[in-house]
C-alpha cells in the first residue's frame, strides 16, 4: 500500500516536475540576487514554508497551547531559527511523511525538516543541507520482553516494524536477519503495533525511541547494533534543487546551532512539551480536536455532496445528450474517474494542479472529492432517468412542454425518487471516503485521530472515538434521507 | 365545405428495413370523429404518433391547419403539439403530480396561463369527466377508468383543436370501459374533432362518422360506419370483422 503510494508520487513528480520547472524557469532568468528563485520568493513573500509530519517526537509533534494544537519539537525550533536568521516569518504545513518530497518539488513548501535522512535516493530529487543532527538507531520493545531481546541479532523468526520509506525500514530489511519486516506509516501506529503485540520490535531513531519509552512505562529501548554508513542516522534539511543561496543561509544557521550547542537545549524543550502533553490523556480532554475534525469532515462532505451532485447532474445530461462531443466527454470523464483511485486524484489536484494555481489543501480536497463523486452520481442519475417509462416523455411532449420542462417537472422528480436510496448510499460513502484528504494535511477527523494518538501515546481509544463519530454522522445522514424518502412517498 | 384540419400526404414510416406505413394519404375535417380499426400490429399506433411527430415520418407530409409539420424543429413542434391532444392506452399520468397539477402543468408552463385561471379551468374539466372530488388525489390512488378520464381532461386542458386516442379503453377492466366511452361520446357530441384507434366496435358504429380500416401498412378502407359493418368492400375487412364478431 505504502510502497505503491511512493511509486505513484514519484511518477507524479516525474510528470509534473518537468512541467513545473518549465513553468518556473522564467522567474529564474531575471533573478538578480542570484540563480535562486526559491530564495528570492521567500524574501519577497516575507515567509518561509516548512513542510513537516508532526508525529515523530521529539523531532516534531503536536501539543496543545492555549487550546490550539501547535507543532513543537527539535526540528521546529531549528526551523524557527532558520526563518529568524533569514529575516522572514515561518509558516508550517503538515503533511504525510510520504507527501513531503513531492510537496517540496511542487513548491507547496520551501524546506523540509522532518527527521529526514539525506539518502542518495532522495538526493536525486531534492537537495540537502549539512547534517544538523546525528541520532543513532535503536530498537524499541515491550518492557515485559526485556529478557528476550538484546540487539538486532535477537529477532530471528520475529516481527519487526519501521516507518515506511524510512532509513530504519531499509536497515531492518537488510541487517536484521531472519526477521519479517513490516512498514507502517505513522510513528504512533508503530507504537500501537508494538503494544498490541503485532510486532516484537520497532526500529527507530534513538531520540524518538527514548521519547516514546519515557512516556510509556511499558516500553523499553535497546541498542540497535546496526552497521551504519555516513548518512544512515543523520538528519538534514531538504531543499528544492537549485537553491544555492538558501542552502548557504541554512548551512550557516546549522553551523551556529552546532557551535553554540543548541541541539541539547532544543531536545530538552521538546521533552518538556512531551511531559505537559501526557498529563491528561483521557479522550474527553481532547474533545476539541475531535470536534474540529468532525467539523472539517462535515464541511468537506457537505460541499462535496453539493458540487458532486451538480457535476453529476451535468455529466448525466451530457452523457444522455444527442450531441456526440458532450456524450464522448462525459463518457471519458466518468470512466476515467471511476477507473482511478480517489487518492491519486486527490494528489493530482493538490500537487498537479497546484503547480499552476496555488490551491489550499482544503480546497483541493473538496475539489477532488466533488469531481470524484460527480462521476458516480452521474451514473446513478443516468440510471434514474433511463428508468422512467418512455410514455411519460411522450405524454409531456404531446402537451407541448419544452424538453427542459419535461425534464424538470416530469422526469427528474420521478427519477430522483427512484434513485434516492442509491444517491443516499453515495453520499454516505462520501463521508467515509473523504477521510483520504488527511494525507495532504486537511485537518479532518482522521487527521485529528492521528494527532490525538501521537499526543496521548494512546493507540486504540482515539480510534474508537473516531469510529463512533463517523458512525453518528453516517447514521444521522441515513435517517435524514429516510425521512425525505418518506416525504416522496406521500406525493 | 367543412374545414380541413389534418391532411396526410404520402406518409411513409420505416423502422430499419420494415415498412410500417406505406404511402398513406388521408384527411381529417373539423368535427370528424374517425375510428381507426384493424388487427394488432397493423401500424395504427405508429400512424397516430406520426400525426403529432412523436415519430418522425420517413417520407411524406403532415399538415395541421395547412401548416406542414414535417421538417419542423423540436422547438417549433412544441408550439404545434399543444393544438393536438393525445390520450394513451396506458394513461401516462404524471405520478409525481396531483390530479389537479397534472391538468394545470401544461397550461401554466406552455400557455403561460396564470395559476388561478388554470386551476379554475382544470376544476371545470374535472367536473365534466365526473372527477371533481379527486382534484387533490395522486394518480396511484385512482382506478384505471378514473385515470383515463383524468388523462382526457389533461389533454383537454390545452384546448386542442383535435384529440387523438390510442386504444383508450384497452388497458381497462371491462366494468370501467363504459365510463370512459361515455366521456368520449359526450366530447363527440360537443363537436370535438377526434381520431380514435379502438377495438370497441360499438363505439365505432354509433359515435363515429367514418371508419378507417388499417392493415398491411396501409388504410385499406375509409367508409361510413354502417357500410363498414354491414358491407365491407375489401376481403381483409370482412375477415377482420368476422374474427371480431366471433370473439
Ligand atoms: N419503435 C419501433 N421500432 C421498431 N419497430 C416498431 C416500433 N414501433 C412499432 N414497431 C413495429 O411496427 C409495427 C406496427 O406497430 P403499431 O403501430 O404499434 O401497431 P398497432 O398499434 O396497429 O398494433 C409492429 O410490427 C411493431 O413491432
Ligand atoms: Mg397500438
Amino acid at each position: 500500500m505504502k510502497a505503491k503510494l511512493s511509486i505513484l508520487i514519484t511518477m507524479m513528480v516525474m510528470l509534473f516536475g518537468t512541467l513545473g520547472f518549465s513553468q518556473i524557469s522564467p522567474a529564474k532568468i531575471h533573478a538578480s540576487d542570484s540563480q535562486d528563485s526559491t530564495y528570492k520568493r521567500i524574501k519577497e513573500r516575507g515567509y518561509i514554508t516548512l513542510g513537516t509530519s508532526p508525529d515523530y517526537a521529539p523531532y516534531e509533534f503536536q501539543t496543545t497551547q492555549n487550546g490550539k494544537s501547535t507543532d513543537v519539537g527539535m526540528d521546529i525550533s531549528i526551523a524557527k531559527k532558520i526563518a529568524k536568521d533569514l529575516g522572514v516569518k515561518l509558516k508550517i504545513k503538515n503533511m504525510d511523511f510520504d507527501s513531503l518530497l513531492v510537496g517540496l518539488q511542487t513548491h507547496k513548501v520551501d524546506m523540509i525538516l522532518a527527521g529526514m535522512n539525506p539518502s542518495p535516493a532522495r538526493e536525486k530529487s531534492v537537495d540537502f543541507s549539512n547534517v544538523y543532527y546525528n541520532g543513532g538507531q535503536s530498537i524499541l520493545i515491550n518492557k515485559k520482553d526485556a529478557g528476550l531481546y538484546k540487539d538486532k541479532s535477537s529477532f530471528v523468526n520475529k516481527k519487526v516494524a519501521a516507518q515506511t520509506g524510512s532509513i530504519q525500514y531499509n536497515l531492518a530489511k537488510k541487517q536484521i536477519s531472519g526477521a519479517s519486516v513490516t512498514g507502517i506509516e505513522k510513528g504512533t501506529d508503530l507504537i500501537l503495533a508494538l503494544q498490541t503485540n503485532k510486532v516484537d520490535g520497532v526500529v527507530m531513531e534513538k531520540p524518538s525511541a527514548e521519547a516514546f519509552a519515557a512516556n510509556n512505562p511499558s516500553l523499553k529501548v535497546i541498542k540497535g547494533g546496526f552497521k551504519l554508513s555516513g548518512t544512515d542516522s543523520s538528519t538534514a534539511v531538504a531543499l528544492p534543487k537549485n537553491s544555492p543561496v538558501l542552502k548557504v543561509h541554512i548551512n550557516s544557521t546549522i553551523k551556529e546551532i552546532k557551535d553554540q550547542g543548541l541541539i541539547p537545549q532544543y531536545l530538552k524543550e521538546a521533552g518538556s512539551h512531551l511531559k505537559s502533553n501526557t498529563v491528561n490523556t483521557s479522550m474527553s480532554h481532547y474533545w476539541k480536536f475531535f470536534a474540529l475534525g468532525v467539523g472539517y469532515t462535515l464541511l468537506i462532505s457537505v460541499c462535496s455532496v453539493f458540487f458532486g451532485f451538480l457535476t453529476g447532474t451535468l455529466l448525466a445530461f451530457m452523457r444522455l445528450s444527442k450531441n456526440k462531443i458532450f456524450h464522448a466527454i462525459a463518457v471519458a470523464y466518468i470512466e476515467f474517474v471511476r477507473g482511478t483511485p480517489l487518492m491519486v486524484q486527490l494528489m493530482f489536484v493538490y500537487f498537479g494542479l497546484g503547480l499552476f494555481v496555488n490551491l489550499p489543501a482544503l480546497t483541493a480536497g473538496i475539489i477532488a472529492v466533488s469531481l470524484n463523486s460527480g462521476a458516480y452520481v452521474a451514473e446513478v442519475i443516468r440510471g434514474g432517468i433511463n428508468s422512467i417509462d418512455k410514455g411519460q416523455t411522450e405524454a409531456a411532449q404531446s402537451l407541448g412542454l419544452s424538453s427542459r420542462d419535461q425534464m424538470r417537472f416530469v422526469i427528474m422528480p420521478q427519477a430522483l425518487k427512484n434513485i434516492w436510496p442509491a444517491l443516499g448510499n453515495e453520499f454516505i460513502s462520501l463521508i467515509k471516503e473523504s477521510s483520504i484528504v488527511s494525507i495532504i494535511g486537511v485537518t479532518d477527523l482522521i487527521y485529528q485521530l492521528k494527532i490525538v494518538q501521537s499526543d496521548t501515546y494512546r493507540g486504540v481509544a482515539p480510534i474508537v472515538v473516531a469510529m463512533v463519530l463517523y458512525f453518528v454522522m453516517t447514521f444521522s445522514l441515513s435517517k435524514v434521507l429516510e425521512h425525505y424518502e418518506g416525504k416522496f412517498n406521500h406525493a | 365545405m367543412p374545414k380541413e384540419l389534418i391532411k396526410i400526404e404520402n406518409l411513409t414510416k420505416k423502422f430499419g428495413e420494415n415498412t410500417i406505413l406505406k404511402n398513406i394519404s388521408a384527411v381529417v375535417n373539423e368535427g370528424d370523429v374517425i375510428s381507426v380499426v384493424g388487427p394488432s400490429g397493423a401500424g395504427k399506433s405508429t400512424f397516430l404518433r406520426c400525426i403529432t411527430l412523436l415519430e418522425k415520418p420517413s417520407g411524406g407530409n403532415v399538415f395541421l391547419e395547412g401548416d406542414n409539420l414535417v421538417g419542423k424543429s423540436d422547438k417549433e413542434l412544441e408550439q404545434v403539439r399543444q393544438k393536438v391532444g393525445m390520450v394513451f392506452q396506458n394513461f401516462n399520468l404524471f405520478p409525481n403530480l396531483s390530479v389537479l397539477q397534472n391538468l394545470t402543468l401544461a397550461p401554466i408552463k406552455v400557455k403561460k396561463t396564470n395559476e388561478a385561471q388554470a386551476k379554475k379551468e382544470a376544476l371545470a374539466l374535472l367536473e365534466q369527466v365526473g372527477l371533481a372530488d379527486k382534484a387533490d388525489a395522486y394518480p396511484e390512488s385512482l382506478s384505471g377508468g378514473q385515470k383515463q378520464r383524468v388523462a382526457i381532461a389533461r389533454a383537454l386542458a390545452m384546448k386542442p383543436d383535435v384529440m387523438l386516442f390510442d386504444e383508450p379503453t384497452s388497458a381497462l377492466d371491462p366494468e370501467m370501459v363504459g365510463e370512459v366511452l361515455d366521456v368520449m361520446k359526450q366530447l363527440a357530441k360537443d363537436g370535438m374533432t377526434m381520431v380514435v384507434v379502438t377495438h370497441e366496435m360499438g363505439f365505432a358504429k354509433s359515435v363515429s362518422n367514418q371508419v378507417w380500416f388499417m392493415e398491411n401498412a396501409d388504410i385499406q378502407e375509409k367508409t361510413e360506419p354502417n357500410q363498414f359493418f354491414e358491407q365491407p368492400t375489401t376481403e381483409r375487412a370482412q375477415e377482420f370483422l368476422s374474427k371480431i364478431l366471433e370473439s
